[in-house]
């Protein structure tokens, strides 16, 4: 991709803020997506994600700020912005007494008229193609969310738009569905805007991000700079470990925290991990598993404390 | 016309849509079944008091007179199942989270909800619709055609229409039904664009109309002076179609004060729903 293209703005928030009451769901939140980022909107339960995606998508209004799609003001321009922008929020609801291929076909066409081939298509692509004419209401949760991404994906729209698009699956569908939103980055170089309450779902996932808590904007930037700032607990398993430990007890940005049930736990400098993982390779330690333990909690933590402001 | 193509469909898809249809049939075949074997007593009963006075002969009983009855004993269930899907439509997109599919697409707010409010009217001509031919057309196989019957309107006596002049009169008599019929669609709508179930509205609309026919009724000054302004007043103006001589500047009045009534109801519900905050 171009990094001019990679650079231009497609969702901007300036200012924007929504009150509930006398309680302030969101606050002061400038937001810049970029084209073809997959960026992972990362927050707490209760922080403001989904009020926020509501807002973008013109289901409530701002008491303050504004939003600019593709460089035009969201309010003034709905209809021919909303044209472009597709989502789920919260959980995909359809209606249960359609099939899967009528609900596509009614969400489409208020869109823009859509063909049979292309319901067909975007049911392919989320592996529903031979439920395509039974009802919803016989559809399991997992499917409900794949026949979601389905009717995103139907009007090919420039900026998709996902509320916790893994909540409530299994591991295995979770996982569909992250392999689905990788492949509509890479292969239709559409713009994904993903909120989680999950740090370890968007790290998998997102090119950038950004961290609200209390309706409040923490932390926003690459989501390699952010995740890869602070020291980050690692899990290692690699057998025999005692030549591993060996090995790491001599490496001054190396600390190990733990050694049981054939892991080793250990804190890494920021940006040594590769190096780590390389070492181990090489000293013909076999590495079968590396992965970081970071949850949103110690998150959050680091960065208010205030070592990443962006 | 595609977004009121789509609501028509998804209105008419669901099973819900057709309890009136099926109400409707079962009541009226049921009515016109005991009424034609129970013919004599119905007939006895009707001419004790009028052949004191008048020689009638003919087919009295017929099936433009049991037309006019079953419409006379059902207007209040009528708006009842009027409010099962007119209390829904809005409403029902949020109690089911489609709603937040719905207006995340390009076609505004206004265009959605006025394509939900056509299809409510259309849903409540659909229903008189059927109810004038399930009460006439097998009114007539069963019982035949004759002279109408009825009591005048809004005063003690009796009215004899011509059976020449029955069809256009029964034709208009339905065509202001669906007009009164609109404003207590209008009503259910309301109630649905505010609230995030079905229940409220359909429970709230009959609520109203039942108030209203109560205190319209009530044999006190305090009341008799209110009447004017309760819409259900005017709700019965169909009637009229069905009197001598026709009173066209009453009629006239209804059906504007009935109109204005739908027409307020529709504005308010498409001010409350273009700036609702979506939360379901």
């Amino acid at each position: 991709m171009e990094e001019s293209s990679r650079t231009e703005v497609v969702l901007r928030t300036n200012g924007l803020s929504k009150r509930f009451g006398k309680r302030w769901a969101t606050k002061d939140l400038n937001l810049e997506v970029h084209r073809g980022d997959i960026f992972g909107f990362l927050g707490p339960n209760g922080a403001g994600k989904s009020t926020t995606i509501r807002m973008i998508l013109t289901l409530l209004g701002p008491t303050l700020g504004s939003i600019e799609i593709f460089g035009k003001d969201l309010q003034k321009n709905r209809c021919s912005i909303l044209s472009r922008v597709c989502g789920i929020v919260e959980k995909p609801d359809f209606y249960l007494y359609l099939s899967a291929y009528k609900n596509l076909e009614i969400l489409g066409s208020m869109t823009r008229s859509v063909r049979r081939e292309e319901i067909m298509e975007a049911l392919d692509a989320v592996g529903l193609r031979s439920r395509a004419f039974e009802k919803v209401k016989t559809f399991s949760h997992g499917m409900k969310q794949r026949l979601g991404i389905a009717q995103a994906l139907l009007t090919q729209p420039e900026l998709i738009i996902l509320d916790e698009p893994t909540s409530g699956l299994d591991p295995q569908g979770m996982k569909e569905v992250r392999e689905l939103i990788k492949k509509l980055s890479l292969d239709r170089n559409m713009t994904i805007f993903l909120s989680s309450h999950l740090l370890s779902e968007v790290e998998l996932v997102a090119t950038r991000m950004a961290v609200i808590n209390h309706g409040e904007l923490i932390v926003q930037g690459e989501a390699s700079d952010l995740l890869e700032r602070e020291a980050t607990e690692y899990s290692i398993q690699a057998p025999p470990l005692d030549a591993a430990i060996k090995l790491i007890h001599n490496l001054p940005w190396v600390e190990i925290v733990s050694s049981e049930n054939g892991k080793i736990g250990v804190h890494v400098s920021p940006g040594h991990a590769s190096e780590l993982n390389r070492l181990l390779v090489t000293h013909e330690i076999d590495v079968s598993s590396f992965y970081p333990h970071r949850t949103l909690e110690d998150f959050f933590l680091k960065v208010t404390e205030g070592t990443s402001e962006i | 016309m595609n977004l009121l193509w789509l609501e028509i469909y998804k209105t008419f898809s669901r099973w819900r849509t057709y309890i009136g249809f099926g109400f409707i049939a079962l009541v009226v075949i049921l009515t016109e079944v005991v009424m034609k074997l129970s013919a004599g007593e119905i007939v006895h009963r009707m001419m004790r008091s009028l052949q004191k006075d008048f020689l009638v002969f003919g087919n009295v009983l017929n099936g433009w007179f049991v037309t006019a009855f079953i419409m006379n004993s059902l207007h209040i269930h009528i708006p009842f199942l009027i409010a099962l899907v007119a209390g829904d439509i809005v409403s029902g997109e949020a109690t089911s989270g489609t709603v937040r599919f719905l207006l995340i697409r390009p076609p505004s707010r206004y265009r959605i909800i006025t394509a939900k409010y056509v299809t409510t009217i259309f849903y409540t001509a659909g229903l008189v619709v059927f109810l004038g031919l399930m009460c006439i057309l097998p009114g007539l196989a069963l019982f035949g055609s004759g002279d109408l019957v009825v009591h005048h309107f809004g005063k003690f006596g009796i009215v004899f229409i011509p059976e020449a002049e029955i069809p256009i009169r029964m034709l208009v008599a339905f065509v202001a039904a669906i007009w009164s019929m609109t404003a207590v669609a209008s009503i259910a709508f309301l109630f649905s664009t505010l609230v995030e179930n079905s229940i409220g509205p359909i429970i709230g609309t009959m609520a109203v109309v039942v108030v209203f026919l109560v205190i319209g009724n009530f044999p006190f000054d305090f009341f008799r002076s209110l009447k004017p302004y309760l819409f259900t007043t005017y709700m019965v103006f169909w009637q009229q179609f069905l009197d001598d001589p026709i009173r066209w500047q009453e009629i006239v009045k209804s059906a504007v004060i009935l109109g204005l009534h739908s027409l307020g109801l529709f504005f308010i519900a498409f001010g409350v729903y273009a700036r609702k905050d979506i939360k379901s």
